[in-house]
């Protein structure tokens, strides 16, 4: 019996395996996200263990003939060696590229953002997490001070008065924490959900807005604007708690709610009804997630839905402020660690000297060999095999010609390079590119710490041995570093790991160096910040914010719009997201047996369909100005007729998003594009 | 410092224009001239302020810090008499009430509009004034003066039954006072909707308490009351002038500018004489606009007016094409929508009317697009109607009749559980169909067998009913079939 969480989303629900023979059993524990309960990818997830696909050998493509052959670990990493050193000797060092993931445990973030900066000097490095929430975390960075998902844990919602889901469908990407929002209403509080989409969280709402895809902004403002005529904003924590409210005022005084309603496609009175709905609660939680965090105006989306709860006076109020609900298994881990290409440990700024003389102390390197920062996920995938940019990369935790938009373009971009590694535990779309494929070790194969969406720290332990043949992700890197030649030194044991993890970050903004794996294991996970000897902080803000002066900070943002408008050959709105059965890339979640996979799907209202002809089920083609996708027909009256809703988790359907970016989070604006449909 | 940059009004249009300018960090070249003394605020929310939904403080579009702060030279209380515009190169300035002279390289009109006052005897006193009972409705000194003059006041006839006068009547009852709308055509809000649409709004009206009289001009103000051409005298407390109003282009005729309703602009906003003087707003009349020139008193378009703008001072190459306009009425309890010119606009009508109801929606179509539209009673389906509109959507033979009726109920509507099919899916968090909860027996084996309810708890209460049915008709499966039904299970 082991005590663990699932390998999957951010809820990072907690579970036990037992051995049965062969088999590896899921039962259902109680901790306090999950409670006991858990979605079908979570009680199937032991079905990846032993299936046919995994890799066991590493493996060698030739590219003339594209033939595969496996080869021994000694072999693989000298080949991968060589040619790294190669290509920095004739290139210099950024020549080499990183690319990360969410899915990664603490301890590998943290070791894969060090070998790049010790083993291989270069700055490019980020990972998958910029198209998950950086734009939520650009935001809570400049109005709070800090980066942490949620600032309280998830079982608050539960006692708030008004819950406010912007862009968030937990029934089907997190069905456990669904729960809270149920007993929330028992309570007697209410919940809003703002999608474009009447999703199964929807429908628990007492209120669902569906705005035009890229307008969950000015929506923010009217909501604003209403507050502040009817007086209803929070003066005295306006005046005494934050800052920059005046400006803000201002801006939303031009947002009426007939304006609004003419740029978000929400009737008037149902900006009102929710204005009122809010202005009257005495506690209000607002959280965010992709739907409104996925735009080329992610960060100004999400500050903007801050700026009402700040209005309000919610944040730091028990059971009261905004949160984000983070995507991925570590989605919050995963950016504090060094892996960003910005980023040192502890949710340190590679550009600050102070915080590189602290990391770099911890590696006992030099301060002045660590690189600055490099180009974050898409701009850095969009200069492989470019004249400037790298000619290597090295992929661990990502399957990014999936999960990456306008992939098409980034297929291109992985071929133009000279080399391309990747570390999977399956021949995922992206591995089927490489050069070099390592066979690694998956979730229950090896323990690691991972940090959900609350910014408590827990721990998934190893339930079984891997099989023979792989090697965990840790073992490469030190493999690597080794063959490379690297300063420092480079464990392969995860708890070793964390132990360098939490003296890098001590006195970090993401302090974790009072965590132990005995901790964990004692208190049901522990929350960031906690340095040598502190408790822990569930609860954030309190009596002051992260900034300099303690007050939160109002930011002035307006409606830009997105980048892509509709046009007469492109004339929908298209959007994405996921569904219940699938995970991300689906590299895992695919190749789950009891996971039904009836593939990619078009999502479109009776109106359309009528207009273009199309029949439920049968196929209908998506064309955007990047790329086309055919897909069955899915004819529902719960979505905007004048949008279309595709799953992302199949090949083909990011060949079809826009990779216009938010130019502050550099997140991708997946959430919205224009198409065309037809049969 | 030259500031070569002449911003004359203060108004909604002008505000926008500046914070453009400001954007592009030009507020330092800018001087802005108003004649109110408030620094510009939100004039079309001043109903809502009357209604009492709406803080007078909120209506403030920039404080006059801000302008101060981003280096704009913001003067209120300041009128503008002559433009200077043919002196030489240098020497062009506008001048003031006080005989200062303001030397400009660029003259921006956007003066907005004035009042029309009625030709009612009595309104106006021997001494200029307006009589104490009666009131204008355009600034927020008037709407001051107005608010101070409820308390006292149990009665106002409106004057002017346009979109306005209806917003102003119905703040009017919300606060308690009775009302009556005068209006001299033949139907409300004549100058967008059609005939048909204003007998549905007067219905509504009537039955918000508010009393129309149509076809009927007021023409005496008397100690009796309001006097109509009708032969009534309306015994009223206030009588509030929404009788519409025209471009406030004195300035630009003074000058010598052509002025049709009002300053005539190119596509570059541009006068057609002067390309050193510029309009936007209520004030201007745009060469492109439809069927001449924009309705006055809307945002939206002097706005678009005022960004093209903006980017021309910038010296980027910006042209005004025209506007879509979309009025609404902002009025408690009284919906009204008007997309374009649905009077004018050529097309084909597509139109569901129910005036028991209250309602009237017209969609003008041609070559499948909504060129035009009047929606009365029922904005359910704005946010997509205007959506198109706005876009030019081309839309399917049978869609704007859909846009006008309710969507169809969804396919396969559950009658009772026991009808619900085996293969119908009941937990979508664990894949488990209706026809595996009918093999339990009991709630503790559908969350043992089939992991059902034990994902987000959503399809607990289906689950048990679909429990109980089975157990009331005797739906059971034969011990076999459960026996697969087990081994399908996940992680058995």
């Amino acid at each position: 019996m082991t005590d663990t969480h699932c390998p999957y989303c951010s809820l990072q629900c907690g579970m036990t395996l037992e051995r049965n023979g062969s088999r590896l059993e899921v039962r259902a524990r109680s901790f306090p996200v999950n409670e006991g309960a858990l979605c079908r990818k979570g009680w199937t997830s032991a079905g990846l263990r032993g299936s046919r696909e995994r890799l066991t050998s590493p493996l060698i493509r030739d590219r003339t003939s594209g033939a595969w052959e496996a080869v021994g670990w000694a072999e693989a990493i000298g080949l991968v060696a060589r040619r790294l050193t190669a290509l920095r000797e004739t290139y210099g060092a950024d020549a080499n590229a990183v690319f990360g993931g969410g899915g990664l445990t603490n301890e590998k973030a943290y070791q894969l953002g060090k070998f790049a900066r010790v083993a291989l000097g270069t700055s490019q490095i980020d990972y998958n997490g910029r198209w998950c929430m950086s734009s939520a975390a650009s935001a809570g960075n400049q109005a709070f001070g800090i980066d942490r998902g949620l600032p309280f844990p998830l079982a608050d919602v539960e006692q708030t008065d008004v819950l406010v889901l912007v862009g968030s469908n937990p029934a089907e990407t997190m069905p456990p924490a669904a729960r809270h929002l149920d007993r929330l209403r028992e309570r007697g509080g209410k919940l809003v959900v703002v999608d474009p989409r009447v999703t199964a969280t929807a429908e628990r709402a007492d209120l669902v807005i569906q705005p035009v895809p890229g307008t969950d902004l000015p929506l923010a403002l009217g909501v604003l604007h209403l507050l502040d005529a009817a007086g209803m904003v929070d003066e005295e924590y306006v005046a005494t708690r934050t800052t920059g409210f005046e400006d803000v005022r201002r801006t939303c005084a031009s947002w009426w709610p007939e304006r609004v309603e003419r740029v978000t496609g929400v009737e008037a009175g149902t900006v009102r009804a929710l204005a009122t709905l809010l202005g009257e609660a005495e506690r209000v939680i607002v959280l965010t997630a992709r739907g409104a965090e996925q735009h080329a105006q992610g960060t100004a989306t999400v500050l903007a839905w801050v700026n009402v709860a700040l209005a309000l006076g919610m944040p730091g109020k028990e059971y009261a402020g905004y949160g984000c609900l983070t995507g991925q298994g570590n989605g919050q881990g995963g950016r504090e660690h060094g892996q960003k290409a910005d980023q040192l440990p502890g949710y340190r700024s590679i550009e600050d000297p102070a915080d590189r003389a602290h990391v770099a102390g911890v590696w006992g390197v030099e301060p002045g060999s660590l690189p600055r920062k490099g180009r974050s996920a898409y701009e850095l995938l969009s200069a492989l095999g470019t004249e400037a940019g790298p000619r290597s990369l090295l992929v661990f935790g990502s399957n990014i010609v999936v999960s990456a938009p306008h992939a098409g373009q980034v297929a291109e971009r992985l071929a133009a390079l000279d080399l391309l590694v990747v570390a999977d535990i399956v021949m995922s779309e992206t591995a089927a590119l490489a050069d070099v494929v390592l066979p690694v070790t998956q979730w229950a194969e090896e323990s690691g710490t991972m940090t959900n969406l609350e910014g408590r720290v827990i721990l998934r332990e190893r339930a079984v041995t891997p099989p023979e043949g792989v090697r965990s992700d840790l073992a490469v890197i030190a493999d690597l570093a080794a063959a490379l030649d690297a300063p420092s030194t480079w464990p392969d044991q995860p708890e070793q790991v964390f132990t360098e993890l939490r003296r890098a970050s001590a006195g970090g903004r993401a302090d974790y160096s009072g965590i132990s794996y005995d901790r964990i294991r004692a208190e049901d996970g522990v929350f960031w910040p906690c340095a040598e000897g502190d408790p822990g902080v569930p609860r954030l803000f309190a009596d002051s914010f992260a900034t300099p002066d303690g007050r939160a900070r109002f930011v002035d943002v307006d409606h830009v719009g997105p980048a892509e408008e509709l046009s007469a050959a492109y004339p929908v709105h298209l959007t994405t997201g996921r569904v219940l059965a699938q995970y991300q890339s689906g590299a895992q979640t695919r190749r789950i047996k009891e996971l039904p996979d009836e593939g990619p799907f078009v999502e479109l209202h009776p109106m359309l369909a009528d207009r273009i002809g199309a029949h439920d089920g049968e196929p209908i083609l998506v064309r955007t100005r990047r790329g086309e996708l055919k897909a069955a027909a899915h004819i529902v009256t719960t979505i905007r007729p004048d949008t279309v809703f595709v799953p992302f988790h199949w090949v083909g359907v990011n060949r079809l998003t826009n990779d216009a970016l938010d130019p502050s989070s550099r997140m991708p604006e997946f959430k919205v594009c224009a198409c065309q449909v037809t049969v | 410092m030259t500031r070569p940059i002449v911003v004359v009004g203060a108004g909604m249009a002008s505000a926008r224009l500046v914070e453009g300018l400001v954007a592009r960090g030009l507020g330092d070249r800018v001087t802005m001239l108003g004649e109110e003394r408030q620094p510009p605020y939100n004039r079309i929310l001043l109903s809502a302020v009357l209604e009492g939904s709406h803080r007078p403080g909120a209506l403030a579009l920039r404080s006059q810090e801000w302008y101060a702060d981003h280096g704009v030279d913001l003067r209120l209380g300041t009128r503008v008499v002559d433009i200077h515009r043919d002196r030489p190169e240098g020497r062009r300035t506008v001048e003031l009430a006080d005989r200062q002279e303001l030397p400009y390289e660029q003259v921006v009109l956007a003066t907005g509009s004035i009042p029309t006052l009625p030709p009612i005897r009595g309104l106006v006193q021997v001494d200029g004034r307006l009589h104490p009972k009666v009131h204008a409705f355009r600034s927020l000194e008037d709407c001051a003066r107005l608010l101070d003059a409820l308390p006292t006041a149990r009665s106002a006839a409106i004057v002017g039954g346009g979109l306005l006068g209806l917003q102003v009547a119905r703040a009017l009852s919300v606060r308690g006072l009775r009302t009556e709308v005068v209006e001299g055509g033949d139907h409300l809000l004549r100058s967008q909707v059609d005939e048909t649409a204003g007998q549905v709004l007067a219905r509504s009206l009537r039955r918000c308490g508010t009393e129309i009289y149509l076809g009927a001009r007021a023409v005496r103000l008397t100690t009796a009351g309001l006097r109509l051409d009708n032969g009534y005298t309306l015994d009223t407390d206030l009588v509030i002038l929404c009788a519409g109003g025209r471009p406030h282009a004195n300035l630009a005729r003074r000058a010598g500018l052509t002025v049709r309703r009002g300053v005539l602009v190119d596509d570059r906003l541009c006068s057609v004489d002067d390309d050193r003087v510029y309009a936007v707003g209520d004030c201007a009349e745009a060469c492109s606009d439809a069927y001449g020139g924009q309705p006055h008193g809307f945002v939206p378009p002097a706005w678009e007016q005022a960004g093209v703008l903006a980017a021309r001072l910038a010296g980027e190459d910006a042209r005004y094409g025209g506007h879509r306009l979309v009025a609404r009425l902002r009025a408690t309890d009284l919906e009204v929508a008007v997309l374009g010119d649905p009077r004018h606009e050529p097309g084909e009508i597509v139109e569901v009317s129910n005036p028991i109801a209250g309602t009237h929606r017209r969609l003008v179509m041609r070559a499948g697009r909504i060129v035009a539209g009047t929606l009365v009673g029922d904005l359910s389906r704005i946010g997509t109607i205007t959506q198109h509109f706005d876009k030019g959507t081309v839309l399917g033979v049978r869609e704007a009749g859909a846009l006008l009726l309710p969507d169809p109920a969804p396919e396969g509507t559950p009658g009772g559980m026991a009808d619900l099919p085996d293969d119908a899916e009941v937990c979508a968090c664990a894949g488990v169909s209706a026809g595996r909860i009918r093999a339990c027996v009991s709630l503790a084996e559908v969350r043992e067998i089939t992991r059902a309810t034990t994902g987000c708890g959503g399809c607990s209460s289906t689950v048990r009913s679909v429990l109980e049915a089975g157990a009331a008709v005797g739906v059971r499966l034969a011990g076999e079939r459960r026996e697969a039904v087990r081994k399908t299970s996940p992680s058995r």
